[in-house]
C-alpha cells in the first residue's frame, strides 16, 4: 500500500459559464520517501489535484467522485476537525504565493510557532527554537531577530522560504510542493532543493513537486506524471520520461526547454493553446495541437496504457512507463516518428532525427 | 458623482477575454450588496420568476459543412426592474442539447441531485458562447460524426420542463 492513493479522482468546477472539469479521472500513488513530480501547463489541473489531496478545494469546486487515501484512510470521508490535524502536521503544503499564504497581522516566527505548538504539543518557548531552528534550516539569516519581523519585512523570497519553514517545521510525512521554488533566485533555488532533498533522505518524508520547470524535475525527482487538460497523458520514472517520451505532449514540453548555446533564433513552442475545460475536444484532448493527431485521435479517447505491453496502466507499478496515446493501444496508422536526442553521452538514446516542431528533444 | 465604471477610463473590448467586456458596464458587481436569491425568493412568486427570464439559442448561418464547427450564443434576459433568482435542478445552471442528447452526447450524465440557482441582475442579459463540434459521443471514450441533415440545438435553464415554463429555446441547422 502507497502513502498516498488517489483512485478516478474527478474535480469539479460549477460557474455560470459551464462546470469546469478540473481532473477526470485521475489515479496516481506516491510512496514515503518518493519524490514525485507533476508537470504541465498552467490550467492543466496541477494545482486543484494538490489542493483536493489538502480537501482545500473552494466553492464553487467540488470532488464530483473519487477517491483519496493517505495510509490507507480515505481523506474524503474525514470530518472538518480530523482533516485539519492531518493538515500541517502529517500532510503540509508549500503554497505558490507565500505573500498570500502568510498571514499579514502576525509575525513570521508566531506563524511557524503556532503550526508547531498545535501538532506537536509543545510549550511556547520550545515552539520559538523550533521556528528559530527551522527559519534558519531554510537560510534565513539572523533567524533569532527575523522571528519577530511581519511578513511585510521579509523579501518575496525569504516569504518563500518562511512558507517552506513551516511546512517543514511538522516534520510531515507528505510535502505538497506547488511551485515552491519560483519566486526564487537560482541560487536560493537550489539551496532549498537540496535541503529538500535532505529531508527526504533522513525522514522519508514523501514530496509531490508542482512545477513548471522541467529542470527541476529533472534533477529532484524519481517520478513524474505530465497532466494535460485534467488528464495524466504520461506516468513514468522520469528517466524514461526524459530520455524516451512517450507522448507527443510530453515531447512537446521537452522540446521547448530553452538551452544554453543554442542558436536558435526563437524559442520551439506547442503550437495552439490549452483547451477550455468547459468545452474539451472530443477524442484526445490534445489532438488539436498534435502534429501526429489523425482522424482516431478525434473519434477516440486513448486511455493510459503500459507503454510496453498496452494494457490499461497499473498505477501501483511505479517503474511503469505509461501514456495515453493511441500509438500504444495500435490506434494510429502513422507511428510517432519524433526521437530523442542525448547530447551529454550519460545515457545512450535512439538515433537522433525530427523532434515534434522538426527541432530535437534532448538533455 | 462618477464612478469608475461610468467613465472609460477602462479600456473594454467583448472579443478580448484578457479586458472587462461592454456588458460589464451595466452591472457593476460590486455595488450589489442585497442577497438576491432570499429577496426573490421572498417576494417574488416561482412561477413568475420564470416568466421574467427569456431565453435565445442562435447561430450566426444554417448551414454548416461536414466536419465545420457550429458556433452557437446563449443568451438569456431578466425582463423585471428587480433581481430574480430561478432555483435549478443541480449545480448546472443551464444545459445545451443536440436532437435532445445533452452536450451531444448519448453518454449518461451522472445526476449531481444539489440544487442551486441562476441569478440575474435588475434587467440583466447574460450571453453565453458554445461550439458543437458536429459529434456526438456515443460511448465513454468514442465519438461519432453526425451526418448530413437537419439538427435541433437546445438551451435553456437547468430547470424540471423548462419549455413548459418557457426558459427554454432551440434553433435548427443543416449539416450537409
Amino acid at each position: 500500500m502507497a502513502m498516498l492513493e488517489v483512485e478516478d479522482l474527478n474535480v469539479r468546477f460549477y460557474t455560470e459559464n459551464g462546470v469546469v472539469k478540473a481532473t477526470n479521472d485521475l489515479s496516481y500513488e506516491v510512496e514515503a520517501g518518493e519524490r514525485f513530480g507533476v508537470v504541465g501547463e498552467s490550467g492543466a489541473g496541477k494545482s486543484v489535484t494538490s489542493l483536493a489531496v489538502m480537501r482545500l478545494i473552494d466553492e464553487p469546486g467540488v470532488i464530483e467522485s473519487g477517491e483519496i487515501r493517505f495510509k490507507g484512510r480515505n481523506l474524503l470521508e474525514l470530518d472538518d476537525e480530523e482533516m485539519r490535524e492531518l493538515r500541517g502536521n502529517e500532510i503540509a503544503m508549500i503554497f505558490q504565493d507565500a505573500e498570500t499564504a502568510l498571514n499579514p497581522a502576525y509575525t513570521v516566527g508566531e506563524q511557524i510557532s503556532e503550526a508547531v505548538r498545535h501538532h506537536l504539543d509543545m510549550d511556547e518557548a520550545a515552539a520559538r527554537e523550533r521556528a528559530i531552528e527551522m527559519l534558519e534550516s531554510v537560510g534565513i539569516p539572523d533567524p533569532g531577530q527575523r522571528y519577530s519581523n511581519y511578513p511585510h519585512e521579509f523579501s518575496g523570497g525569504m516569504q518563500q522560504r518562511a512558507v517552506i519553514a513551516m511546512a517543514l517545521s511538522c516534520d510531515p510525512d507528505l510535502i505538497i510542493a506547488d511551485e515552491p521554488t519560483t519566486a526564487l533566485d537560482v541560487t536560493i533555488e537550489a539551496q532549498i532543493l537540496s535541503l529538500l532533498k535532505q529531508i527526504v533522505e533522513e525522514y522519508d518524508t514523501a514530496i509531490q513537486l508542482i512545477t513548471h520547470d522541467l529542470g527541476v524535475v529533472a534533477e529532484f525527482c524519481d517520478r513524474v506524471m505530465v497532466m494535460y487538460a485534467g488528464h495524466p497523458v504520461e506516468m513514468a520514472p522520469v528517466e524514461d520520461v526524459y530520455y524516451d517520451p512517450q507522448h507527443p505532449y510530453t515531447v512537446g514540453l521537452m522540446s521547448s526547454i530553452p538551452r544554453i548555446g543554442d542558436d536558435r533564433d526563437r524559442l520551439q513552442t506547442i503550437p495552439g493553446r490549452m483547451p477550455d475545460l468547459i468545452e474539451m475536444p472530443p477524442g484526445c484532448n490534445f489532438h488539436p495541437r498534435c502534429p501526429y493527431a489523425e482522424e482516431s485521435c478525434i473519434r477516440r479517447e486513448p486511455a493510459l496504457v503500459d507503454v510496453v505491453t498496452g494494457e490499461p496502466a497499473d498505477v501501483s507499478d511505479h517503474d511503469a512507463q505509461t501514456a495515453a496515446c493511441l500509438e500504444h493501444t495500435g490506434g494510429l496508422s502513422e507511428p510517432l516518428d519524433y526521437e530523442v536526442w542525448v547530447q551529454d553521452g550519460s545515457r545512450a538514446g535512439p538515433d537522433p532525427v525530427e523532434s515534434i516542431d522538426g527541432g530535437t528533444v534532448d538533455e | 458623482m462618477r464612478r469608475i465604471y461610468e467613465s472609460d477610463a477602462l479600456d473594454r473590448d467583448d472579443e478580448d477575454p484578457f479586458r472587462p467586456g461592454a456588458s460589464d458596464r451595466e452591472k457593476p458587481r460590486a455595488a450589489r450588496t442585497l442577497p438576491v436569491g432570499t429577496l426573490s425568493e421572498t417576494l417574488f412568486p416561482r412561477r413568475l420568476r420564470h416568466r421574467s427570464i427569456s431565453v435565445d439559442v442562435s447561430t450566426p448561418r444554417d448551414v454548416y459543412e461536414a466536419g465545420e464547427t457550429v458556433p452557437f450564443v446563449v443568451t438569456m434576459k431578466n425582463a423585471m426592474p428587480f433581481p430574480v433568482s430561478v432555483p435549478t435542478v443541480s449545480p448546472v445552471l443551464w444545459t445545451w442539447a443536440v436532437d435532445g442528447h445533452r452536450e451531444a452526447s448519448h453518454v449518461p450524465e451522472i445526476p449531481t441531485q444539489e440544487p442551486s440557482a441562476l441569478e440575474f441582475g435588475r434587467g440583466e442579459w447574460k450571453e453565453f458562447r458554445r461550439n458543437w463540434n458536429g459529434m456526438f459521443q456515443v460511448s465513454e471514450s468514442e465519438w461519432t460524426r453526425a451526418g448530413p441533415g437537419e439538427y435541433t440545438i437546445h438551451a435553456g435553464v437547468n430547470v424540471e420542463s423548462a419549455s413548459a415554463k418557457g426558459v427554454r429555446d432551440e434553433t435548427t441547422i443543416e449539416i450537409r
